[in-house]
């Protein structure tokens, strides 16, 4: 199979997948007894008020109908109007997307950092207190809620040290007094395209801890993940050929374990991600995030359907299409695969 | 090329480092985020929709700072606010107003009579949120520049419509009427923008993160240099994280906080703590329809199986009252004098027996997941109940669940729904007339209460407010009356509301009239 035959079949197997996601949920979430209606018009309606909104929403029609609507709408790229917001969900979530899409980029840009870093030093120096540390931080972010770890990185950098702010994307004073042209959604991208230095400082300044404690899962996995691809490679007889020619330990490592280390621990990177996705969830709660989970959480509580199904969309696309990204980037840097 | 890496790495994290450092010895922690002109008011939801004619829930928080409407609650007594004078004819059913002159519009518009008969129509014709407040109104007429006329069709008290929090709003009709018809209107002002009079304008609105005004220089009331240039509504919905951003003055006000939090807060020498009653009320509605409380001793037994004080310090913690009648204290229609119930167990006792259902019985009780006070009584009334035999099942709904469930056949539905009342308008016809009168079809009705001899004295008491308010009350009073002899509701308790502010300003006074408001025109620094 040609690659890019391979593409297309992968891209129409996710549309497949996207779809049936689309179906149960739509199913699911129509079918808990709720009132959309209610929703839409707020505390203390009248009859008519809600007699009203229940034709705009089409809820008399069959639930086949209503689907069939719904669907009708997708494919001219309307995810319909949130009931809770009143806003086009499209919208919505574009915008909350590219909030939590700056937050994970950021974050996973810390986890390969400290986790490929830390791992592989954890393999070089195997069963030295490094390792050991290096093991006990890798099950603790693994384990540890990031509720909990949020917190205490508030309390210590904002609290205790006053170094880094409480919470949200950039103060609003500082915004205020330097309004930042919005071209992508990604602040600390917009703030450098625009030169607007004062707002690209605070947007790092603010994303620091959020993004460290975002980054805690992905980093201990990565970390486990390096650390026995590196143990297992170090083991090879080219490695051992190689230090019989008496080459430095340092290439060693560098040039010839960590290439043939790294693959898999790019797969790790790529499956974190679509868990950095779930795991923003509850950091953009205890950030102030305005991001897509805090968006996701008001969607689910108020039973706002079409806000939900338009973050499934969302999340499921972002999960078919990462592990698409890392199957053909692996098939880039093992030949193996290409067969 | 492998060091390489190894450099590159090292680079990288040298430079994460140094920036990190840079900005930490930068001193940027000194910047904090309020300058002195600025005032932040910590909010736990979004706003949603932005038209005063048709808004109908959180943006509340923002209208009367942008707005006026024409009389104002202020203690319980209704002030002029954008009207400095009214009167009545004898049967209530012309009011006459007398407008404030030299009051100008964020545009720079006067406002004028032909502004106030443009929005009251507008909100009329628009006929959505809480427009029914006008339902009364014939016509509105203008007099001239500064005095306009209402025409009711039928006796009412209609300052209870012109100081609503909701609906009541003056809008700049020269202004708004160039944008077009009232669908393009509603979308205009939806986008973030205000047409009004008041203190502050719009500046930026971002409906889910923050909400920007600054101060009206032309604001009729004028300025001095303590008030607040800038008023900014910032949207955290995490109520730990609000708790935190208070104390430590990164915003200056907020509610909503964590019960048990409070006594520690008032310990705090950086806040203060503001506990306010306001015109809330939470009821268990009865089935009165469904067996076994469709049995009125049944209902009684409960009503003297809980421990009202009791629910009171372990809900609210003490930041509450427990209720002594249908209707919130501190307003019209409440009174202290009525046969209430209390606490006793042995009657509780004696009156299952003599109702035949001594044996106990299981019943459903639902709440509104999302309160956390809800779930507390609901299982501390099932505590409570077991003690007199009867088991008491509780559900957690989202309240469109709960909601649905109630307004279905009530032989299938709930058989107690706890259930929060605050005012539409301050009339105790809004509290007894939407819990308790009759209904062709449930609507709030969620105790389905059915008796004419009620609905006659409160309907008739709505007319003569206009006219004679003692007439009025005493019949709202024999009505409560037989309320809490027929007992369709346990009325539980009235929760305060509860304020935290920086010590960095003052003046903020809690008005239960326009809940969860925050004036910030009333604000001043305190340096």
């Amino acid at each position: 199979m040609k690659l890019w035959e391979y593409i297309i079949y992968r891209l129409v197997l996710a549309i497949v997948v996207i779809f049936f996601v689309i179906t149960i949920v739509f199913f699911v979430s129509r079918v808990i007894p709720s009132d959309p209606a209610a929703l839409w018009v707020g505390a203390h309606p009248t009859p008519e008020e809600i007699e009203k909104a229940k034709e705009e929403l089409h809820l008399n029609e069959p639930l086949i109908t209503q689907f069939y609507y719904y669907l009708r709408g997708l494919l001219h790229g309307d995810l319909g109007i949130s009931i809770r917001t009143h806003h086009p969900v499209l919208e919505d979530i574009t915008k909350a997307f590219t909030a939590t899409l700056e937050l994970i980029i950021v974050a996973e840009f810390f986890a390969v950092i400290i986790g490929i870093v830390l791992g592989v030093y954890s393999a070089v120096k195997k069963d030295s207190w490094i390792d050991n540390l290096g093991r006990l931080f890798a099950i603790s972010g693994v384990s540890l809620p990031a509720f909990w770890f949020g917190m205490v990185l508030q309390l210590l950098f904002f609290r205790q040290l006053g170094w880094l702010p409480l919470s949200g994307r950039v103060d609003t004073i500082v915004m205020l007094e330097h309004p930042l042209h919005v071209i992508t959604g990604l602040y600390i991208l917009d703030s450098l395209i625009t030169g607007n230095w004062v707002v690209f400082k605070n947007a790092i300044w603010h994303i620091i801890l959020p993004a460290l404690t975002l980054a805690m899962y992905p980093v201990g996995l990565i970390t486990r993940q390096a650390r026995s691809m590196m143990i297992e490679v170090l083991q090879e007889n080219y490695i051992r050929t190689a230090r019989a020619y008496g080459l430095p330990e340092r290439i060693i490592y560098m040039k010839y374990a960590l290439k043939n280390a790294i693959a898999p621990a790019l797969i790790v990177v790529g499956l974190s991600l679509a868990y950095t996705l779930v795991g923003a969830f509850l950091v953009e709660i205890i950030f102030n995030w305005p991001g897509l989970g805090r968006y996701a959480t008001y969607a689910i509580l108020s039973m706002d359907y079409p806000a939900i199904i338009g973050v499934v969309i969302i999340a499921a696309s972002a999960y078919v299409f990462i592990n698409l990204i890392v199957d053909l980037i692996q098939m880039y840097l093992d030949p193996r695969i290409r067969v | 090329m492998e060091t390489k890496v190894l450099v590159a790495v090292i680079v990288v994290i040298v430079i994460i480092a140094a920036v990190g450092a840079y900005f930490a010895l930068s001193g940027e922690k000194k910047e904090k985020p309020a300058t002195p002109s600025t005032v932040i008011y910590g909010y736990n939801v979004e706003m949603i929709t932005l038209d005063p004619s048709t808004e109908y829930s959180n943006s509340i928080v923002m209208l009367p700072n942008l707005y006026e409407a024409l009389t104002k609650y202020v203690n319980g007594d209704i002030k002029p606010w954008l009207a400095t004078s009214w009167e009545v004819s004898s049967n209530a059913t012309v009011w006459t107003f007398h407008l404030r002159e030299n009051v100008k519009f964020h545009s720079g518009n006067p406002l004028t009579a032909e502004d106030v008969k443009w929005s009251i129509e507008r909100t009329i014709r628009m006929g959505l949120g809480a427009s029914f407040i006008w339902d009364p109104v014939k016509e509105v007429k203008v007099i001239d520049d500064y005095t306009v006329e209402f025409d009711l069709k039928y006796p009412y008290n209609l300052l209870v419509s012109t100081s609503a929090a909701y609906a009541a709003y003056i809008m700049d009709s020269k202004f708004l009427s160039q944008k077009g018809n009232d669908a393009q209107i509603a979308e205009y002002l939806n986008e973030g923008h205000d047409a009004g009079s008041g203190p502050y304008y719009l500046t930026s609105y971002d409906p889910k993160t923050e909400v920007v005004m600054k101060k009206f220089d032309d604001y009729w009331g004028g300025w001095n240099d303590k008030q607040f240039d800038i008023a900014i509504i910032k949207i955290v919905p995490d109520a730990s994280l609000r708790e935190q951003m208070v104390t430590s003055n990164e915003i200056q006000i907020t509610r909503e906080l964590p019960l048990d939090d409070i006594p520690t807060l008032e310990n705090n020498p950086n806040v203060k703590v503001d506990a306010t009653p306001n015109y809330q009320e939470l009821y268990a509605m009865l089935n009165t329809v469904k067996p076994p409380l469709n049995n009125k001793l049944v209902r009684k037994a409960l009503a003297y199986a809980t421990p009202y004080q009791d629910l009171v310090e372990y809900v609210l913690n003490g930041y509450g009252e427990v209720a002594k009648c249908p209707i919130p204290k501190g307003m019209s229609g409440y009174f202290e004098d009525l046969p209430t119930y209390t606490y006793n167990l042995s009657k509780a006792r004696e009156l299952l027996n003599e109702s035949g259902y001594s044996g106990g019985f299981h019943f459903l009780l639902t709440y509104n997941a999302a309160d956390v006070a809800e779930k507390k009584v609901a299982e501390f009334l099932k505590s409570s109940w077991s003690k007199i035999g009867v088991d008491l099942e509780v559900r957690a709904m989202n309240w469109e669940q709960q909601w649905a469930l109630g307004r279905s056949d009530p032989q299938k539905a709930q058989d107690v729904f706890i259930f929060y009342w605050w005012p539409d308008y301050l009339s105790p016809y809004d509290f007894l007339a939407t819990m308790f009168h009759s209904e062709e079809e449930t609507y709030f009705n969620l105790c389905y209460y059915n008796n004419s001899e009620f609905d006659d004295l409160v309907d008739q008491a709505l007319i003569l407010e206009g006219i004679d308010m003692q007439k009025a009350l005493s019949l709202y009073h024999e009505a409560e009356e037989i309320l809490m002899e027929d007992c369709p509701a346990l009325c539980l308790y009235y929760p305060e509301d509860v304020y935290v502010y920086s010590n960095t300003i003052t003046g903020f006074r809690d008005n239960p009239a326009y809940p969860q408001v925050v004036f910030f025109y009333e604000l001043q620094k305190t340096s």
